[in-house]
C-alpha cells in the first residue's frame, strides 16, 4: 500500500513537472518565434545588416522594391514614403525616404513596425540602417525625413522559391510609444465614421 | 444542378449566392477555377468513402443481427483485411495531396502584376487604396437596408464599391487599422486576413466584367457581419478613365485617411 | 499481492458520509463521476439555449431579436465555450472516465482521490466564472478563439475577457490535474495481471486523453497568461505596437486547439469501442491497432495545428507541412471506422439503444470526418475558411458523433450506475428524434458554406435563407429530442426497471460488469486476480 503510495507520488511529480514543462514553451514560443522569424524569413521578417558582402558585386538583375505605409490611429501623424518605388540590383545599396509629420499640438515619440511582401523575400531583404530601428520623436508640428538604407540578396533570383518575383514591398506602421505625450496607457481608439447599419 | 455542379466556370457569373444555393459560386478567377477542378476529385472520394461505410453499416445490420446471425464468430484478426485497410486510404492520400499542393502554390505566386490595390481593414469597414495611380484612397461602407435602391442586394451593397481592371493581373496588400479582418471573395477563390502592423500579399485575377461581392471573414467585433465587398470589374480603358476621375474626387492634398465619398464611378450608382 | 486498497487516503470500508458532505467532500469517484454528469447536463441546457437563441435570429433574414450585436458575439463565444469545456469534456472524462476507468481496471479509486474533488469543484467554479464573464460590462464577444486585437484591452474594455480568462484558467488547471490522476491511476493501480495491452479500449482512450490534456492546456495557459498581461500590466506579447504578433497567439492557442478537438472525440472512440463489442457479442477487431491507432491521432494531432490558420498569412511552404501533416490524421481513423466494422462483420448483434447510438457515431463520425479531410485542403480553405462549411464540419465530429457517443455511454452504463434500466422504447424515439434534428440542423450548413456564407455573423444576404430556415427547424426538432431525453433521466431514476448486474450478456466482458447493479460505493477493495485470465477487452 505503502509502496503504491509512493510510486504514485512520483509519476505525479514527473506529471507535474512535464506540465510545467509545456507552460515553460509557451513562454519560451515568444523568444524562440522571434529568433526562428530573424534566421529564416519568416512572415517577411527582414534582416540586419552592415553593407553586402565585399566580394559581391552589384549583378545585373533588378528587382521593383515598393513602399508602403501606415499610421495607426492613436498617431496623429501623417507617414507617406516619397517614393512609390525604386528598381534596384541585387547587392547594390539603395537609399529610400520616408515622410512623418506631426500634425497635432504636442511632441509625441513613435516606433515603426515592419515586414516585407511576399514573406517569403524576407529573408533576402536586408536594412543597413532605418529609422524603424530606434523610437522617433517628433516636436508639436515638426515633419521629418526618415531614411532606411537596404539591399536585396542576390540569392533572391537564385531561390527557386523567390526566383519568379518581380516586386517585394517593404511596408511599416507607425505607432505611439505609450507615455511618450504625458498619456498613460494606450486610448481607446479615435471615434471613427460610423454608419447605421440596420434598416 | 448537376450541369451546374461539375462546370468550373458559368456562363452566368453572378458573383454572389443564390437562393437555396448548394454549391460554389461560378468561378470568376484561374485560382477558382482551379478550386472547383480540385475539389471535384475530393468530393468524388468523400461520397465514395460515405457510400462504402454506409453500405458496409446497412449490410451488418441486417445480415448480422442477433436474428439473422444467432452464433457470433471469433475473428478478431485479418493481416491482410488490416494492410488493406491501411495502405488504400494512404494511396488515396497522396492522390489527394499531389493537386492539392499544385493548387497551393498555384495560388500562391502569379506573373508580373500590373497594377497594385491595398487593402485595409477597420471597424467597420473597408478602405482601399490604389498607391501606384497617385495613391488616392477611399473608403467602403455597407448601405443601411433603408437606404438601398431597387434591386441592391441586402447586406452586399455599399457606397464605393472597388474598381478593377478585368482581365488584369492584380497585386493585393492587406493591412489592418485595428483588430483582424478578412477580405473574402468567394467567386474568386480570395481569402486573405488583414492584421495589424504587418502585410500581407496574394493576388487576383479577375477573368470578366461584372459584380462580385463577398463579406468579411474574420470575427472584428459587433458589426463583423456588416462590412461587406463588392469589386466592380470592368475593361481596361474604363478602368483608366475612372482612375483620372477618381484621383481628382478622393486624393487629399496631405495624404490623410480621411472618409471620402464616392462621386460617380463606373456603374457606381447602379446595382 | 492482492493487498487492501492502496488509494491515497482510505480508511473506513463500513460507512460513507451523507447529506450534503457526501457530495462537496466527495472522494469517491462514482460520486465525484456522478456531479459530472450532472454538471455537463445543466451546461448542456444553457449552452442548448445559447445555440437555440442563436437559431432563432438566423432563421430568417433580417434582425428580428437582437438589437445589441454584442451580445450576439457573447452568445457565440459562450455557446462554445460551454460546450466544448462544461458539456462534452465533463461528460466523457470526468463523468464516464471516473466511473469507470476504476472499475474495468480493476482499482479501488483513483490515485489521488481528494484531487479528484478539486477537479470536480474548480470545472463548477469555472462554469459560474464563464457565466458572470458573459454578463459582466459587455460579455467576451470573441468567439471561443479569442483572437486578440478584439480580446486586448482596446477593443474589450473591461473585465469580461479578463474574467472568461480566468474561467479557463480554472478550467485548466482542472483538466491538468485530472488527466494526473488517470494517467498514475492506469499505470499503477491496475489489478495484478492486468497489463496494458490487455486492458479495455475505454481505458486507452482516457490515457491518451489524458497525455493531450497534460501537454496542450499548458501551452493555452501559457497564452491566456500573456493576453490577461497584455490586457492588463502593459505587455505586447501581441500588440504590434509594441513590437508584438497577433498570430503570436494564433499559434499558441490552436497548438492547444487542435489537440482539445481530440480530446473531445478520442474518450468517445473508446465508449464506441466498448458498445460495439458488447452488442455485437465479439471482441474488438485488430485491438491492438485501436491502442496505437488512438495513440497515433493523439500524437500527430500535436503537429498540424496551422490549418486553423491557413488564411493568416502564413509562407507557401509551411502551409504545404501542414496539409500533408493533416491528411496523416484520416489514416488511424480509417483504420477504427474499419475496425469497428468488422468487429460487427460475424456479430450478433442486439439493436438496444446504445448500439443504435454507436453505429450513428460510426457513420456520422464519418460524414464529418470526410468533410475535415476536404478541408485539410489549404487551396479549398481558401474557399471555405470562416464559413459555414466549417461550422457544419465541426458540429458532425463533436455535436453529432461525440454527444452520439455520450448518449451510448450514458444507455450502455445507466444500468450500472444508477441500478435502473432506461425505458427501451423511448430510447429509440430519441435515437430517431435526435438523428434526424442534427442532421436537419448541420447538413445544411455544407450548403451555406461553400455558397459563401461567413461565420459569427447575425444577419446573412437574402440568397442564404433558404437553408438557413431549414437548418433552425432542425434546432426546434433536436430541442425536442433533448427534452425527451431528460424525461428518460428522470423516468430511469424514478421508475426504470431493477438493472441486472449484467444485463447486456456475454458480450459484456469488461469488470464494471461483474460488480452489483448499482455499483455499490466502495467497490475492487480486495484487488481481482487477473493473471492468466482472458483479455478483459
Amino acid at each position: 500500500m505503502a509502496n503504491t503510495r509512493r510510486k504514485n507520488r512520483i509519476v505525479a511529480a514527473l506529471l507535474f513537472t512535464v506540465a510545467g514543462g509545456m507552460v515553460g514553451m509557451a513562454f519560451a514560443a515568444v523568444p524562440l518565434y522571434q529568433w526562428f522569424c530573424q534566421i529564416t524569413g519568416f512572415a517577411g521578417t527582414t534582416n540586419v545588416a552592415r553593407a553586402p558582402a565585399a566580394a559581391v558585386r552589384p549583378s545585373t538583375k533588378t528587382i521593383t522594391v515598393r513602399f508602403d505605409a501606415n499610421v495607426d490611429r492613436d498617431l496623429p501623424w501623417r507617414f507617406q514614403p516619397e517614393q512609390s518605388e525604386i528598381t534596384v540590383h541585387a547587392s547594390e545599396p539603395t537609399l529610400a525616404f520616408y515622410k512623418a509629420a506631426n500634425g497635432s499640438d504636442r511632441a509625441i515619440t513613435g516606433t515603426a513596425t515592419f515586414n516585407v511582401s511576399p514573406h517569403k523575400a524576407g529573408v533576402y531583404f536586408s536594412k543597413i540602417d532605418c529609422f524603424c530601428f530606434t523610437e522617433q520623436r517628433l516636436a508639436a508640428g515638426e515633419e521629418a525625413e526618415m531614411t532606411v538604407q537596404f539591399f536585396v540578396d542576390p540569392g533572391i533570383f537564385e531561390d527557386p522559391n523567390t526566383k519568379e518575383l518581380t516586386a517585394i514591398t517593404l511596408s511599416y506602421t507607425f505607432f505611439r510609444v505609450p507615455g511618450s505625450d504625458g498619456k498613460n496607457a494606450v486610448q481607446s481608439a479615435a471615434p471613427r465614421p460610423r454608419r447605421p447599419i440596420k434598416g | 444542378m448537376l450541369g451546374v455542379l461539375f462546370t468550373t466556370g458559368g456562363a452566368l457569373a453572378s458573383g454572389r449566392a443564390e437562393p437555396w444555393q448548394m454549391w460554389f459560386q461560378p468561378a470568376a478567377s484561374p485560382v477558382m477555377e482551379r478550386i472547383l477542378e480540385f475539389h471535384n476529385i475530393i468530393f468524388v472520394i468523400e461520397v465514395g468513402i460515405v457510400a462504402l461505410v454506409l453500405g458496409l453499416l446497412c449490410y451488418v445490420v441486417i445480415r448480422f443481427n442477433a436474428k439473422a446471425n444467432p452464433v457470433p464468430s471469433t475473428t478478431t484478426h485479418n493481416t491482410l483485411l488490416e494492410v488493406i485497410w491501411t495502405g488504400i486510404p494512404m494511396l488515396i492520400l497522396i492522390v489527394i495531396a499531389v493537386p492539392s499542393l499544385k493548387l497551393l502554390y498555384y495560388a500562391d505566386r502569379f506573373e508580373k502584376a500590373e497594377m497594385t490595390l491595398k487593402i485595409t481593414g477597420n471597424q467597420w469597414y473597408w478602405t482601399y487604396t490604389y498607391p501606384d495611380r497617385g495613391g488616392f484612397k477611399f473608403d467602403s461602407f455597407l448601405v443601411p437596408d433603408n437606404e438601398l435602391k431597387k434591386g441592391q442586394p441586402r447586406l452586399l451593397t455599399v457606397d464605393n464599391p472597388v474598381i478593377l481592371p478585368a482581365g488584369t493581373n492584380i497585386r493585393l496588400l492587406f493591412t489592418s487599422a485595428d483588430v483582424i479582418h478578412d477580405w473574402a471573395i468567394p467567386s474568386l477563390g480570395l481569402k486573405l486576413d488583414a492584421v495589424q502592423g504587418r502585410i500581407n500579399e496574394s493576388w487576383v485575377h479577375i477573368n470578366a466584367e461584372g459584380d462580385y461581392y463577398g463579406m468579411c471573414s474574420e470575427l472584428c467585433g459587433v458589426n463583423h457581419g456588416f462590412m461587406p465587398i463588392h469589386i466592380k470589374a470592368v475593361s481596361k480603358d474604363a478602368f483608366a478613365a475612372w482612375v483620372e476621375k477618381a484621383k481628382k474626387n478622393f486624393a487629399a492634398a496631405d495624404g490623410d485617411a480621411r472618409v471620402r465619398r464616392a462621386e460617380a464611378g463606373p456603374g457606381a450608382a447602379a446595382r | 499481492m492482492a493487498d487492501h486498497a492502496a488509494a491515497d487516503g482510505d480508511h473506513g470500508h463500513d460507512h460513507h458520509p451523507t447529506g450534503w458532505r457526501r457530495w462537496v467532500y466527495s472522494t469517491n469517484h462514482k460520486d465525484i463521476g456522478t456531479m459530472y454528469m450532472v454538471l455537463s447536463m445543466f451546461a448542456a441546457l444553457v449552452g442548448g439555449s445559447m445555440s437555440m437563441l442563436i437559431r432563432l435570429e438566423l432563421m430568417n433574414p433580417g434582425i428580428q431579436y437582437f438589437a445589441d450585436f454584442q451580445f450576439y458575439n457573447v452568445l457565440v463565444t459562450g455557446h462554445g465555450f460551454i460546450m466544448v469545456f462544461f458539456v462534452v469534456m465533463p461528460a466523457l472524462i470526468g463523468g464516464f472516465g471516473n466511473w469507470f476507468v476504476p472499475l474495468m481496471i480493476g482499482a479501488p479509486d483513483m490515485a489521488f482521490p481528494r484531487m479528484n474533488n478539486v477537479s470536480f469543484w474548480l470545472v463548477a467554479a469555472a462554469f459560474v466564472m464563464l457565466m458572470v464573464s458573459a454578463f459582466t460590462q459587455g460579455g467576451p464577444g470573441t468567439g471561443w478563439t479569442v483572437y486578440p486585437p478584439l480580446s486586448n484591452a482596446t477593443y474589450h474594455p473591461g473585465a469580461a475577457v479578463d474574467i472568461g480568462i480566468l474561467s479557463l484558467h480554472l478550467a485548466g488547471v482542472s483538466s491538468i490535474l485530472g488527466a494526473i490522476n488517470f494517467i498514475v491511476t492506469i499505470f499503477n493501480m491496475r489489478a495484478p495481471g492486468l497489463t496494458v495491452h490487455r486492458m479495455p479500449l475505454f481505458c486507452w482512450s482516457i490515457l491518451v486523453t489524458s497525455f493531450l490534456l497534460l501537454l496542450a492546456i499548458p501551452v493555452l495557459a501559457g497564452g491566456l497568461t500573456m493576453l490577461l498581461t497584455d490586457r492588463n500590466f502593459g505587455t505586447t506579447f501581441f500588440e504590434a505596437s509594441g513590437g508584438g504578433d497577433p498570430v503570436l497567439w494564433q499559434h499558441l492557442f490552436w497548438f492547444f486547439g487542435h489537440p482539445e478537438v481530440y480530446i473531445i472525440i478520442i474518450p468517445a472512440f473508446g465508449i464506441i469501442s466498448q458498445v460495439v463489442s458488447t452488442f455485437a457479442r465479439k471482441p474488438i477487431f485488430g485491438y491492438l491497432g485501436m491502442a496505437y491507432a488512438m495513440v497515433f491521432i493523439g500524437f500527430v494531432g500535436f503537429v498540424v495545428w496551422a490549418h486553423h490558420m491557413y488564411t493568416a498569412g502564413l509562407d507557401a511552404d509551411t502551409r504545404a507541412y501542414f496539409v500533408a501533416a493533416t491528411l496523416v490524421i484520416a489514416v488511424p481513423t480509417g483504420i477504427k471506422i474499419f475496425s469497428w466494422l468488422a468487429t460487427m462483420w460475424g456479430g450478433s448483434i442486439d439493436f438496444h439503444a446504445p448500439m443504435m447510438f454507436a453505429c450513428g457515431f460510426i457513420f456520422l463520425f464519418v460524414v464529418g470526418g470526410v468533410t475535415g479531410v476536404a478541408l485539410a485542403n489549404s487551396g479549398l480553405d481558401l474557399a471555405w475558411h470562416d464559413t459555414y462549411f466549417v461550422v457544419a464540419h465541426f458540429h458532425y465530429v463533436m455535436a453529432i458523433a461525440a454527444v452520439f457517443g455520450m448518449f451510448a455511454g450514458f444507455y450502455y452504463w445507466i444500468g450500472k450506475m444508477s441500478g435502473r434500466m432506461y425505458p427501451s422504447v423511448l430510447a429509440k424515439i430519441h435515437f430517431w428524434a435526435f438523428f434526424v434534428g442534427v442532421n436537419l440542423v448541420f447538413f445544411p450548413q455544407h450548403f451555406l458554406g461553400i455558397a459563401g456564407m461567413p461565420r459569427r455573423i447575425p444577419d446573412y444576404p437574402d440568397a442564404y435563407a433558404g437553408w438557413n430556415y431549414v437548418s433552425s427547424v432542425g434546432t426546434f426538432i433536436t430541442s425536442a429530442s433533448a427534452l425527451l431525453f431528460f424525461f428518460i433521466v428522470w423516468r430511469t431514476l424514478t421508475a426504470g426497471s431493477k438493472a441486472e448486474d449484467n444485463p447486456w450478456g456475454e458480450g459484456a466482458k469488461t469488470l464494471e460488469w461483474s460488480v452489483p447493479s448499482p455499483a455499490p460505493f466502495h467497490t475492487h477493495e480486495d484487488l481481482p486476480d487477473l493473471t492468466g485470465k482472458q483479455p478483459a477487452e
